[in-house]
């Protein structure tokens, strides 16, 4: 029955062959042939065919080499034809006798001298799976690469090329210095899942991609450059290569390099330059070749014996043969057991040993997850939270008069909230690598300047939901650019005011009240209020400098195009900054501050949410509808009495809340729906802060504070102004989550 | 040879595609589309004609060989002649490639005659 069909597949094969022209085997025909082959080197093996699965695998490793043309095409084609009749040979033969006596040696050897591939021979296990070469290169047929004289036209030409296709190029310096950019966020990502391959791969693509671009533009040595840091991750990908720090750093280098290469050609297109910049590349291929010396970060555990070393208890020549002896004995004895026996170590100190070796694993005892696994189980507490809020609100719960439900469904709640901060905390991590990358952005930033800036880490350790991380990134950067940028002034400058030469930023981090706080803190040249004043005035943003709070008139340098710098640079200064800022910033629910003395420095003080994932929430009702106030947001709930009810002309109406006019906001007419109460002393009133400022929001009632989990209101509604998301309450009714600026931003239009 | 047929070409980097195109124009082919990765491209050669693909084989959300393998699986587009380009002609990419049904493949960086002799011998043997 199996020799039927092989032999089907053989004779399919052998007819197709019969039809090839003038003896080549097209890359169409090779697939199906290698899929044939495929199938008979395994119908074969299970139906014990010796020797057609190697012969067959033979035949595959052949027809691999001549795919790749490795193999001389005639001598291919013969040795090709003389496998599948042998094929046919081994298979009629199986099919009459249910045996093969004949010899397939030589056609094995002269396989082998072909692709220059040893071939088991008959009876050696597992023929077809034999190893390839995986990494086998062809020569290139390409004719830039065949002769050095060639390349040396190629080269004259490079100038002439240069302005010939100048479209192409300018294409390629953009798209290529985008790129580079990119591989600084994909490695962030990698260095905290160094071994998940998607990451990799969008490190390894940017590479790879100006490597083939860089080669049809004879650019070589950015080409030659891609192409090795493209190489290293390529060993990464396929494990040959393990992502460490010091790997990274090859990486990020390699990227700059090729960042300043590609730029000069700007250079050369502007005429500001003859032929691009190459930079001294030795030391960069150096420490490209010996990568494989890099030693991997993790400590490794240490054996007893090494702790035992280490603590002075034996010596190197007692552990060799100790160890030796306890190999040799009956049942295996653990080396400790053969040291105290032997008298050269006392149980307390092999104890002590094990204790350490304990610590160590502990020190160890991590594991890595999928952060896509991670995120499922988060979302699902979520689900799971809400489902039990469901319950615990289900009349007939509430209602129940059984003592024991009431108090299982309370134990449940508790559990609850308390599997959901553990399962919120398994997706924290230090804001380390943020702070680092900053540093770095500083040092160079710094350098392009040709500046002196020393910065300060703080509070490194601080943890923030990894989610955030790259969502934070990006205003920092802004922040820190800014600083850089304006915030310090230059060496002369310094000295003249009396400052050390060195100009210092400062990033701290720590938490407070359920965010985590980040301030960027510089020793420059402050804000210039007298400045700010003129161009809000001139810009119509405010009618004069008394009407406004200090806080107020800084957070006026987030409004678009408002850029008090003189001078603008390539980073920044364009007054497309800061407005970028405040815009990312309140997208993560999180807000800006300015502290700023003129001459002596600004601190940016930035406040995020630790997660994304969950608000505490006050839940109030308008009309039929339901809406959840973020509960660090909310400052007071009053009924106010009528004579606190102020209709002032020009400011709109105010409500008298403690000695101080808050404006009022009537929430029915910004979300237009249709309220129960139209006056606040009717209604409830609830006392919204936000960005340094307070507002009453009319509410018709107060349900209660709860924690929901946000969910996004979809891409088409993603943007809407005044509501931040939507979640599913309690009783198991959805509300809007209002985000209070929005809202604040939409009362005074 | 028929110069007049619409060619596909895939690749995220956009100079690349340019590239590829401006030496399809060398070789007499004016009528191209582009898509920047498989999944673009499997839409493009869903709402047109396409007589011949030129994909890349490392492209993000869908590479080249997912595209080829997604192509032959399709009854109404498995017969597209698709010629693979690659960096390197690294053996185990050439044969999961020729195994799933690629016309053939082209190293990067190829110059224009190259390009030419690979799409008339696939055409030529269709």
């Amino acid at each position: 029955m199996a020799y039927e069909n092989i032999l089907a597949i053989i004779n399919d094969m052998t007819s197709n062959f019969l039809f090839l022209e003038n003896g080549h085997i097209d890359i169409p025909t090779a697939g199906k042939f290698l899929n044939q082959l495929e199938q008979i080197v395994t119908a074969s093996a299970s139906a014990k065919m010796d020797p057609l699965p190697n012969i067959a695998g033979a035949v595959n490793t052949l027809l691999e080499k001549m795919i790749m043309e490795i193999v001389d095409r005639k001598e291919g084609f013969s040795a090709f034809e003389e496998g599948l009749t042998l094929m046919q040979k081994i298979g009629d033969s199986y099919q009459s006798t249910g045996s093969y006596t004949g010899d397939v040696n030589d056609f094995l050897s002269r396989v082998s001298t072909l692709t220059g591939i040893s071939l088991s021979r008959p009876g050696s296990a597992a023929p077809s799976s034999e190893p390839l070469a995986a990494d086998l290169k062809v020569t290139e047929t390409s004719p830039a690469a065949t002769d050095d004289a060639v390349r040396t036209k190629d080269q004259e030409k490079k100038k002439d090329f240069i302005v010939e296709d100048e479209g192409l190029l300018k294409d390629f310096i953009v798209e290529g210095l985008e790129y580079m950019c990119e591989i600084e966020v994909s490695v962030l990502n990698l260095e905290q899942n160094p071994e998940d391959k998607e990451y990799i791969n969008a490190v390894f693509r940017p590479f790879h991609s100006v490597k083939g671009v860089a080669g049809f533009l004879n650019l070589k040595d950015i080409s030659e450059l891609a192409h090795a840091l493209e190489n290293l991750l390529d060993r990464a990908r396929n494990n040959d290569l393990k992502v460490v720090s010091g790997l990274i750093d090859i990486i990020l280098d390699g990227a700059d390099v090729l960042k300043t290469m590609i730029g000069s050609l700007q250079e050369v297109l502007d005429g500001n330059r003859d032929i691009p910049f190459i930079p001294d590349l030795s030391d960069l291929k150096e420490r490209i070749e010996h990568v494989d010396e890099i030693v991997e970060d993790v400590p490794e555990i240490k054996k007893i014996g090494e702790i035992l070393i280490d603590n002075g208890v034996i010596s190197e020549d007692n552990l060799k043969e100790s160890l030796e002896q306890s190999q040799r004995a009956p049942h295996k004895k653990k080396l400790g057991e053969t040291l105290i026996t032997e008298g050269k170590a006392t149980p307390r100190q092999v104890a002590q040993a094990l204790r350490k070796q304990a610590n160590q694993v502990a020190d160890t005892s991590t594991i890595r997850v999928d952060v896509k696994k991670l995120d499922d189980l988060v979302d699902m507490i979520g689900e799971l939270v809400i489902c039990q809020s469901m319950i615990r609100q289900n009349p007939a719960v509430q209602e129940s008069d059984d003592m024991k439900l009431i108090r299982d469904v309370a134990q449940l709640s508790t559990i609850t909230s308390e599997l959901q901060r553990t399962s919120t905390s398994l997706r924290m991590i230090p804001i380390k690598q943020t702070f680092q990358r900053m540093s770095r952005l500083v040092r160079d930033l710094a350098k392009n300047a040709g500046k002196a800036v020393a910065v300060i880490l703080e509070g490194e350790e601080t943890e923030i939901d990894r989610n955030m991380v790259e969502e934070i990134y990006n205003p920092l950067v802004h922040m820190v650019r800014n600083a850089v940028d304006h915030g310090i002034e230059s060496t002369e400058e310094r000295s003249k005011t009396g400052k050390p030469d060195q100009g210092t930023i400062q990033l701290k981090a720590y938490h407070k009240g359920g965010n985590i706080v980040i301030e960027i803190v510089d020793d420059g040249r402050g804000l210039k209020k007298h400045k700010i004043i003129e161009k809000a005035i001139e810009r119509g943003l405010i009618e004069s400098a008394e009407a406004v709070t200090e806080q107020e008139l800084y957070r006026l340098i987030f409004h678009p195009g408002f850029s008090t710098a003189e001078k603008v640079t390539d980073v920044s200064g364009r007054g497309v900054g800061m407005d970028v800022v405040k815009q990312a910033v309140e997208k993560l629910r999180g807000k800006v501050d300015i502290q700023s003395r003129e001459g002596q420095g600004t601190t940016f003080i930035t406040y995020f949410p630790l997660t994304m994932a969950i608000v505490d929430g006050m839940i109030v009702r308008i009309g039929r509808e339901k809406y959840i106030i973020p509960a660090t947001a909310v400052r007071q709930l009053l009924r106010p009495p009528r004579e606190s009810y102020n209709n002032v002309i020009g400011r709109g109406e105010m409500i008298n809340v403690m000695g101080n006019l808050l404006p009022l906001v009537r929430l029915n007419k910004i979300f237009n729906i249709k309220a129960d109460h139209d006056e606040p002393w009717d209604a409830l009133t609830v006392v919204v802060e936000a960005g340094h400022k307070a507002k009453c929001f009319i509410v018709d009632e107060v349900i209660g504070k709860e924690e929901v989990v946000i969910k996004t209101l979809g891409d088409g509604l993603k943007n809407t102004k005044g509501i931040s998301g939507g979640a599913i309450l309690g009783n198991g009714n959805v509300g809007l989550i209002i985000d209070p600026e929005g809202v604040f931003e939409l009362s005074e239009r | 040879m028929d110069k007049n047929i619409k060619v596909l070409v895939v690749d995220d980097f956009a100079t690349m595609r340019k590239v590829v195109r401006n030496l399809l124009k060398q070789i007499g082919y004016e009528n191209i589309v582009e898509a920047e990765d498989g999944a673009m491209a499997l839409k493009t050669l869903k709402s047109q004609k396409i007589d011949f693909i030129v994909a890349d084989w490392n492209m993000p959300n869908m590479s080249g060989i997912e595209l080829l393998k997604a192509v032959r699986a399709d009854g109404k587009l498995a017969g597209t002649p698709f010629l693979m380009v690659t960096a390197e002609a690294l053996q185990e990419n050439v044969i999961e490639a020729v195994k799933a049904g690629v016309n053939g493949y082209i190293v990067k960086p190829f110059t224009a005659e190259v390009l030419n002799e690979k799409i008339e011998a696939i055409v030529a043997k269709l």
